[in-house]
């Protein structure tokens, strides 16, 4: 297939039919619903499930058997739509079934507007389901990478028996660019899944049984200890993050999706002016890229932390600047983008953010 | 260019950078925005650029709050129909369900329109001629209307070439043929390079992207 014009729900969509799909349970939503629109049309035509359900709720409760079943899975929504979908994703994460949860962000919180916005930070990476899980989170900035990690997100739910969410804004959602499809993707070892509730024939006598109740706190505490081994496995492996104008930055943005498209216009706008700003862009929300902070050189004068949000992810570079740096923020929300100039603004007169 | 001109085709074939770069460079007087289908970068987010030109919008958002999510049309859309001094642009929604809003102007085929069906090749549901010609005649059922002319707009955006153009070409001229219809613009983003003796299918269009920052 050479390069086509895709719109990014779409290509979420053709990628994931690409990643080996099997089921889409979903409800519609703007701005993702030309992932359901495009999936009805072709999922339904090559023989594989489209079901509409009648919530959210319902849907991912559908994921929730399909995966058990041994199925690749996948339901796609927008803020309040997945934060609907959070019950089911807590036990999903308890009962470690593989599936992909597709999360277009718009502005919040309540219903919200339909604009973009990335203030779903902490419902994807601190969860808005029960209890110590986790799920993987990556957040791609063009429908290339979205294509790519979407192809890529059923291997690794599989490997790690794990949801992964693919977290973009409804403008890397609704926007169009020019994509490959054939780019190839890491290949994994996938061992056979005979723990899916899939009948009896390949284990005479023995049932396989998808649960997440646990009524025996010792064995439940056992769960949770390697659910945690799980995801320290998860925190060794699968970092990404891409280092933007690393060359002795004075100052550094960290910034991910659509906001670190705007501040890589920011960054050449004040390599003009002669102030050189490198850039964080973390790919992975979970795990967190923490390693990268330390590249940052011991003179750098600040890290600006840059969201369409009122700073969730500042926490997380919080953590990982661990008091090394000043920390700054500017961030957007409701739906409004900011122009790159605003950026520049806010390096030219950066401030430590001070938290009371 | 006719004095109405409504716009059609495939969602994502660029009908709304057309729609807004034909009202500009042909100065008409009003950009109807009839799409109810996508919920990003419409016409009505021009508003100001085109009341800057002497362009009026038209939107069928109620007060032009760009960001409600409602199937709404508003009653002027009429205006530039009946008031026969004045040229407007539609700019329809995508595919057949977006040329489904001509059918309440049935009462209106005697007037002097064109119906021009907006193509990009790059877009994989419209990248062969079979398929440009079954959209035809979908969207010519739902819409009560005939398809008057084509308008080549392929492209891949930043990454486009002028062989990209030109490989449109090849494939609407197949539809040409077999419909009989015009290829009546060719539209060429204004940053790609081109050779002065180039030729292109009917009136060469110099694209203006409006809505694409630097950023995306």
């Amino acid at each position: 297939m050479a390069k086509v014009l895709m719109k990014g729900n779409e290509a979420i969509a053709l990628a994931a039919i690409k990643g080996g799909v099997d089921a889409f349970y979903g409800y519609p939503i703007t701005p993702q619903n030309e992932v359901p629109e495009y999936l009805s049309k072709h999922l339904l035509a090559n023989g594989k499930v489209f079901l509409q359900a009648e919530s959210e709720v319902a849907a991912i409760n559908m994921v929730y058997g399909a995966a058990g079943a041994g199925k690749r899975v996948m339901t796609s929504s927008s803020s309040p739509g997945i934060a609907l979908k959070q019950e089911g994703i807590s036990y999903i994460a308890a009962a470690e079934l593989p599936c992909v949860i597709v999360s277009v962000m718009r502005g919040g919180p309540g219903l919200g507007g339909i604009q973009p916005s990335q203030a779903d930070y902490y419902q994807a990476t601190r969860g808005g389901g029960n209890g110590d899980y986790q799920l993987i989170v990556y957040a791609p900035e063009s429908i290339q990478e979205t294509i790519d990690i979407m192809k890529e997100s059923f291997d690794i739910a599989d490997y790690y028996r794990n949801p992964v969410m693919v977290l973009v804004d409804g403008l890397i959602g609704q926007m169009m660019e020019s994509v490959d499809f054939d780019k190839p993707v890491k290949e994994r070892f996938l061992p056979e899944k005979d723990w899916a509730t899939n009948g009896t024939m390949n284990h005479p006598g023995k049932r396989n049984i998808a649960n997440s109740l646990q009524i025996d706190p010792k064995a439940l505490e056992q769960h949770n200890i390697h659910l945690q081994e799980k995801y320290n496995t998860v925190k060794k492996n699968e970092v990404r993050y891409e280092l933007i104008n690393f060359d002795d930055p004075e100052y550094v943005i960290v910034a991910y999706g659509t906001m670190a498209r705007i501040c890589r216009s920011a960054i050449e706008l004040l390599e003009k002016e002669g102030i050189s700003v490198g850039m964080i862009r973390p790919i992975s929300l979970f795990p967190y890229p923490k390693e990268a902070f330390a590249k940052i050189p011991d003179k750098a004068k600040g890290i600006l932390t840059c969201e369409l949000s009122q700073g969730q992810m500042l926490d997380d570079v919080l953590i990982a600047n661990n008091g090394k740096h000043k920390v700054g923020f500017f961030g957007r929300s409701g739906g409004m983008l900011p122009d790159p100039e605003e950026i520049v603004e806010a390096i030219k007169n950066f401030n430590e953010r001070v938290v009371k | 260019m006719k004095r109405i001109t409504f716009l059609t085709g495939y969602y994502g074939s660029g009908k709304t950078e057309l729609a807004i770069n034909l009202a500009i460079q042909n100065q008409v007087d009003f950009v109807v925005d009839l799409d109810i289908i996508n919920p990003y970068f419409r016409s009505r987010e021009l508003e100001e650029l085109l009341n800057e030109k002497g362009i009026e919008i038209i939107s069928s958002d109620m007060d032009s709050k760009m960001h409600l999510d409602m199937p709404f049309i508003s009653k002027k859309i009429y205006q530039p129909i009946n008031n026969t001094t004045k040229r407007a642009v539609y700019d329809l929604g995508g595919n057949d369900q977006g040329a489904k809003l001509l059918r309440q102007f049935d009462d209106y085929h005697d007037e002097e329109y064109d119906l021009l069906l907006v193509v990009n090749i790059f877009r994989t549901e419209t990248d062969n001629a079979d398929k440009i010609i079954q959209l035809i005649n979908k969207i010519e059922g739902i819409s009560g209307f005939k398809v008057t002319g084509l308008i080549n707009n392929s492209n891949l955006l930043k990454d486009t070439t002028i062989d990209d153009v030109l490989q449109g070409e090849k494939v609407l001229q197949t539809v040409s043929k077999k419909l009989g219809l015009d290829i009546i613009f060719t539209s060429i983003w204004e940053d790609i390079v081109i050779d002065d003796n180039l030729n292109v299918s009917g009136e060469a269009l110099k694209l203006k992207l409006y809505f694409r920052k630097n950023w995306f």
